[in-house]
């Protein structure tokens, strides 16, 4: 992708909200390939097939590629951005990053990004609330920043691209699938290309074909919906006068005829400036463009020149599957869940679900795990889900409170926010995204089920290596950690151990620690413990996906059967 | 078998009259509108004083399952 020529072309003036295109950015387009199977006349077989080539989809692609699993990933669509899709992710989360970063995309997305770390949120002329992410402990670990903002189609561009470099998985433009079957033996989708028709076979396919997904009916999945009255119009917009790179929301905005006012900025200095409306209000209406440039006006004055990129108006809702897996379909990202974008709940929850999803089935496929580790991710990942949504509807029910009640106490709490420390707690303008924790997943210890970030150490020759570095090496295998000396029968005993279960071992000392007989790095400044959620002498199995499997002291039984548990061996569990 | 709760349900005001009689003073001469948020504005002013989430949501319940 051509950074400095792609990105956004004339102004686009969209309605609808079902339908608003995305012809105000100019995205690349791939080129259509016959597949192989309709020159052949055969079934194709395939371990994975992604439905799908939005962020979810993508990633599982792009990680499926680094485990070395020959995926196939249809896309119905001959570009990246989501057509018909009325809204688009720009906010993407240290977890997320860190994602990219072992993905290999990283790089390119801080380039073109904006880093933020400042909130503020606005009341009338007042601000009741403000935070610095950078200041928070759960975010100043990680090499990466705690946000990204940038343009979903951006990030989308550089997975493709990646993928293509890599080169072990297809992608498949212009597939679009028509029907689908499973059986004992696999599943079998029937595809429509422009230059016919074709069916293709595969063990496990994975579903992220977004919130109008097909699949759900096809496999009889049962969604637990939820739907407001709230409406909003989105402008993307770039300026002569800039606010400052900071997230500004406003629940009451003078200039909004007091209704919530969302700022960002994104790529190529474009803001999304985002509009509550009145429940009633007609969408055609609210996007006309003089009716825009008029609210525009009403917040950065008559003098300032804004060019309009882009509008989509747009109604949320919430929705979540009951099960993330139906057989042999896992569902991923918009096609098992849809949140309000408050918090950037939706698209970095999608990418999370791939990236769990990916060295599991890796894990599977390539023989190091049993079939049964599968199941752990609806535990993980619908948990990770119901999170968000539960999340996500406060802040929806804070920005649009029912008449009455609802909307004293909104008034009682912002009232006081204005006075009282105390209060701007209950302010809820979205609550920032996290690496969800797995709480009730048969494969974690309850010591486990925690994010790992990021974070940096020093190699042997004292040159600075970060955790992905260490997954990396692990290829898809779980990576033990043992901090401090674990004696010479520990020592051995974790030798045996790593010729015994598809597992990397590392012992990770302090400043003055001498290393023993396994690989080693340091940790002088204890950033990679204290990523590893432990203390002293530990120990702390880390998965594929930068999440502690389980953390204990000592080299024992414990270890052997913490590691059978993380892999969904049966009868690991207590 | 009723679980212990954390919620006081004995006397715990330093001095009920005065309170009882404040709450009154407070809501004196407001409309019904004013009153309303001046109770929210209580609760959630209370509500912080107490904290703790267990008494908080059986506060909530007691007040709600009342009868």
């Amino acid at each position: 992708m051509d950074e400095l020529r792609t990105g956004y072309a004339e102004t686009a003036l969209t309605n609808g909200y079902e339908f608003t295109s995305g012809s105000g950015y100019q995205l690349p387009e791939y080129p259509f390939e016959a597949p192989a199977e309709l020159a052949t006349g055969t079934v194709g077989e395939h371990p994975v097939v992604i439905v799908g080539a939005g962020l979810a989809g993508l990633t599982a692609a792009c990680a499926l590629a680094h485990y070395g699993i020959p995926a196939v990933l249809l896309d119905e669509d001959n570009t990246v951005g989501v057509k018909g899709a009325s809204s688009r992710g720009i906010c993407y989360t240290q977890k997320s990053l860190e994602i990219f970063h072992r993905l290999g995309v990283y790089e390119r997305i801080a380039r073109k990004g904006i880093q933020w770390s400042v909130g503020r949120t606005f009341a009338g002329q007042d601000e009741v609330y403000s935070f610095d992410l950078r200041q928070q402990s759960g975010y100043n670990l990680s090499i990466q920043p705690p946000f990204i903002n940038i343009q979903q189609f951006y990030i989308e561009g550089y997975l493709v691209e990646r993928i293509r470099e890599l080169g072990v998985v297809q992608l498949r433009w212009n597939n679009r699938v028509t029907g689908f079957q499973q059986d004992d033996d696999g599943a079998t989708l029937s595809v429509t290309t422009p230059a016919g028709d074709y069916r293709i076979r595969a063990q496990h396919v994975i579903d992220a074909s977004g919130c109008h997904s097909p699949f759900r009916q096809w496999v009889g999945a049962s969604v637990t919906a939820k739907k407001g009255d709230d409406r909003w119009c989105i402008a993307d917009v770039r300026f002569t006068k800039h606010p400052p790179v900071e997230r500004h929301t406003w629940i009451e905005a003078p200039f909004n005829e007091n209704r919530a006012v969302w700022q960002h900025l994104m790529g190529d200095e474009v803001w999304r400036i985002d509009y509550q409306m009145a429940p009633n209000a007609d969408p055609e209406e609210v996007s006309r463009e003089d009716v825009v440039r008029q609210r525009l006006q009403r917040q950065f004055g008559a003098d300032c020149e804004v060019e309009i990129v882009w509008v989509g108006p747009y109604a949320y809702r919430s929705e979540c599957v009951d099960a993330m897996r139906h057989g042999r379909v896992f569902f991923v990202g918009d096609a098992a869940k849809v949140v309000s974008p408050f918090g950037a709940r939706g698209g970095n929850t999608g990418i999370a679900d791939a990236d769990n999803l990916a060295w599991k089935l890796a894990a599977v496929l390539q023989g190091r795990a049993p079939a049964a580790l599968l199941d752990s991710y609806h535990e993980e990942r619908h948990e990770a889900a119901r999170q968000n949504v539960l999340v996500t509807n406060r802040t929806a029910r804070f920005l649009r409170p029912a008449d009455g009640i609802e909307r004293v106490f909104r008034n009682a709490a912002v009232g006081l926010a204005r006075q009282f420390p105390f209060a701007r707690q209950l302010v809820n303008t979205g609550r920032m995204a996290i690496a969800n924790p797995y709480t009730s997943s048969s494969v974690c210890d309850r010591t486990g089920g925690l994010s790992v970030q990021n974070v940096a150490f020093e190699w042997p020759d004292g040159s600075r290596g970060v955790v992905n570095d260490l997954l990396q090496w692990a290829e898809g295998r779980l990576l033990l950690l043992v901090f401090g000396d674990p004696g010479r029968a520990g020592l051995s005993r974790l030798r045996e151990l790593s010729e015994a279960a598809p597992l990397r071992c590392l012992q990770v000392l302090g400043p003055n620690q001498r290393p023993g007989a396994v690989e080693h790095v340091r940790d002088p400044q204890g950033h990679l413990q204290g990523a590893c959620h432990v203390f002293g002498h530990a120990w702390a199995l880390v998965r594929p996906d930068s999440y502690v499997a389980a953390t204990g002291e000592s080299v024992d039984a414990s270890l052997v059967q913490a590691i059978a548990r993380a892999l969904g061996a049966a009868g690991a569990h207590e | 078998m009723k679980l212990p709760t954390s919620m006081k349900t004995t006397l715990n005001f330093q001095d009920a009259d005065t309170f009882y009689e404040q709450l009154l003073d407070a809501h004196q001469g407001l409309s019904r509108d004013q009153s309303e948020l001046l109770n929210a504005r209580l609760i959630l002013l209370l509500a912080n004083q107490v904290g703790d989430a267990r008494v908080l949501e059986e506060c909530v319940a007691a007040a709600k399952d009342f009868h």
